[in-house]
């Protein structure tokens, strides 16, 4: 298998949106969506992504089309920004690969009242101890222990199992999509050599495009909602991205291995075996929802903790509690997984098994599942760029619920693989470059560094533009990095 | 000299196999995994054995859980290897594998990426003129 150009059509719906009609493979249930524009589309045909997009409308019980946001690329099955929604009333199934190997993927932003004046003089400081003190990279263990009844606690109620142990607050909760637990997990559905993988990885950032970065605010272009999360321009914030680290991935991978005969005993024909699934109203269907869930409390618990850690490092640097620092999680959105929500589309309500891989949440304005003191602007929606331009706080808006079951993109996307980019770096200095730019980089090799390097990713600027258009969600507030920790 | 080359993925890692016969391509392949994983993979001296004994349904389920099984065990238990014997017993799809390495020593080996997983995605394995081919993808 190597990269190839996408042949097939692509029909140009609207100003940012492409249609892969359901005509162009025999098999496809519903049509292809891809939102992009004109430049974007370009780059998006060059790999195999609008193929994947194609194969998931192979999905039995799909509803209404195979979607794909504007960062998307190829991944292994479903395309990586790829959303799809399947009803269990219709024989519609569950796919470990629609969720990803990384189950609850996500980002969270928490604030502070420091500004840039206040913490430049300090910043290279600030990242030196976040690096030191949190840990990144492969095979780390992290600073706190679980032993077996208190994993399986964190994945039965995420970080609500925190509270006691004073790592995390009542607000933090609130403030987190689906207040960091779902319902129905059951740690008994995760195997132990997922326990074992995780038992000591809780509170680690892990490696990839993981990363921790500390952020000023760059421009606000919704003053309002700005002002509701408690965004100020030349604020500094932390913006922590990572998920359910090898729990996760050993989650997903027992999933795949149960269901290499699912296809047949359920009479499901797939182009890709990556596609793997089973109908949502079956043992193995449920078997994996339920192992689902508990990974993503555990990820959720992972973010907590990653936030603490950075809560205390701004402690020891600063001198001040971070209660002081007014430290306050703005929000904790996921981006790699299955929800069972209700959506009305094609005239009808109903629930629905929505897969984001890749993909986050933009409920509008008023959903009930919105915090309170968010009600009037829609769910903050979190969107990491690159480590040298930008990332980006937006709100969700109406489009999303009659587009996208609700969803908008999740990050820049990949425009170059990883052996290009390590090729196109050569022997420059990638942590310069970015000190050159104002940004401290603190990575465990150089390698990483040079493969996570901005020219890697496309313009996130670019991505957010056609969701802003689009109307799946709002710009608020740009985001510039100063300070970088990678695994 | 490693009998593997890297394709391009767009997010993960290609790694593409070729050798004389099944048990080389078996090892290769396992080779090419912790290439992958370890930044200098000659550092991790060949000290301890652990046995590894599987069965599947197919020849590329075998090479995949082959490759899945030395994950695990770098992830949850912490083992590097870098040199593997492996017998395959092709008809009934059984594989008998020795992997020799160390514990990882934050103090002497670095690692340079994290595999989370194999996948299924392009996942082959067939017998060409005069050798075997395998293409594996793994999640990074």
């Amino acid at each position: 298998m190597s990269k190839e150009i996408f042949q097939g059509p692509l029909e140009r719906v609207s100003d940012c949106c492409w249609r892969i009609p359901k005509t162009y493979k025999q098999g496809m249930r519903v049509d292809g969506l891809i939102y992009a524009d004109e430049v974007l589309i370009e780059a998006i045909k060059r790999d195999q992504a609008p193929e994947q997009v194609a194969n998931v409308a192979f999905l039995p019980g799909i509803q209404y089309a195979s979607l794909a946001m504007p960062d998307i690329h190829w991944g292994y099955g479903f395309c990586i920004g790829g959303v799809c929604a399947t009803d269990p009333d219709e024989g519609g199934v569950i796919s470990p690969g629609g969720v990803g190997y990384d189950i609850n993927c996500g980002v969270r932003l928490v604030r502070s009242n420091l500004f840039y004046r206040d913490v430049q003089p300090r910043l290279r400081q600030l990242v030196e101890e976040l690096f030191r003190h949190i840990p990144t990279g492969v095979g780390k263990s992290g600073r706190y222990h679980f032993d077996k009844k208190e994993l399986d606690r964190l994945m039965a109620e995420g970080p609500r199992a925190l509270l006691d142990r004073d790592l995390a607050t009542p607000r933090d909760l609130e403030y987190t999509e689906a207040n960091g637990k779902l319902e129905g997990a059951d740690p008994d559905a995760v195997s132990d050599q997922a326990k074992l993988r995780g038992e000591s990885q809780c509170g680690t950032l892990g490696s990839g495009n993981h990363f921790l970065e500390v952020q000023v605010v760059d421009h606000i272009f919704d003053e309002q909602a700005a002002r509701v999360m408690g965004l100020e321009k030349d604020m500094v914030c932390v913006m922590i991205h990572s998920g359910s680290r090898g729990l996760g991935y050993q989650v997903c991978d027992d999933a795949l291995a149960m269901l290499r005969k699912a296809p047949e005993k359920y009479g499901i024909s797939l182009p890709d075996r990556q596609l793997a699934c089973a109908p949502v109203n079956s043992p193995e269907g449920q078997k994996y929802i339920a192992a689902m869930r508990a990974a993503a409390n555990f990820a959720w618990c992972n973010r907590q903790l990653l936030m603490q850690q950075t809560r205390e490092v701004f402690e020891n640097v600063f001198g001040r509690p971070w209660q002081q620092l007014q430290m306050n999680l703005v929000y904790d959105v996921c981006h790699n997984i299955a929800k069972f929500e209700e959506h009305t589309f094609n005239g009808k309500t109903r629930k629905v098994w929505v897969h984001r891989k890749g993909a986050t949440r933009a409920f509008p304005p008023n959903h009930p599942e919105i915090p309170q003191m968010y009600r009037q602007i829609g769910q903050p929606v979190l969107i990491p760029g690159d480590m040298g331009r930008a990332s980006w706080v937006l709100v969700g808006q109406e489009g999303s619920m009659k587009q996208t079951f609700g969803t908008t993109c999740h990050g820049a996307g990949r425009a170059m693989s990883r052996t290009a980019a390590v090729k196109d770096v050569g022997k420059r200095r990638i942590d310069k470059e970015l000190e050159a730019r104002g940004v401290i980089a603190r990575a465990q090799s150089r390698r990483g560094l040079a493969e996570e390097q901005p020219d890697a990713y496309k313009n996130v600027d670019e991505v957010v533009e056609v969701v802003h258009k689009a109307n799946l969600s709002r710009k608020v507030a740009r985001m510039r990095p100063i300070g970088v920790i990678k695994g | 000299m490693l009998m593997y080359e890297t394709f391009d993925h767009t997010a993960d890692l290609g790694l593409r196999i070729k050798a004389d016969d099944l048990p080389s391509l078996f090892a290769d392949a396992a080779h090419a995994l912790f290439d992958v994983i370890v930044d200098d993979l000659s550092l991790v001296q060949p000290q301890q054995v652990v046995d590894v004994n599987l069965q599947s349904d197919e020849l590329v389920y075998l090479l995949f859980d082959w490759l899945n099984h030395l994950l695990f065990l770098f992830d949850a238990k912490g083992w590097l290897f870098s040199r593997f014997d492996v017998q395959v017993n092709e008809s009934a799809c059984r594989l008998q594998g020795k992997a020799w390495g160390e514990r990882l020593d934050p103090s002497r080996h670095v690692l340079a990426h994290e595999v989370k997983a194999i996948t299924y995605h392009g996942l082959r394995i067939e017998q060409k003129e005069g050798g075997w081919l395998a293409e594996v993808i793994v999640d990074i």
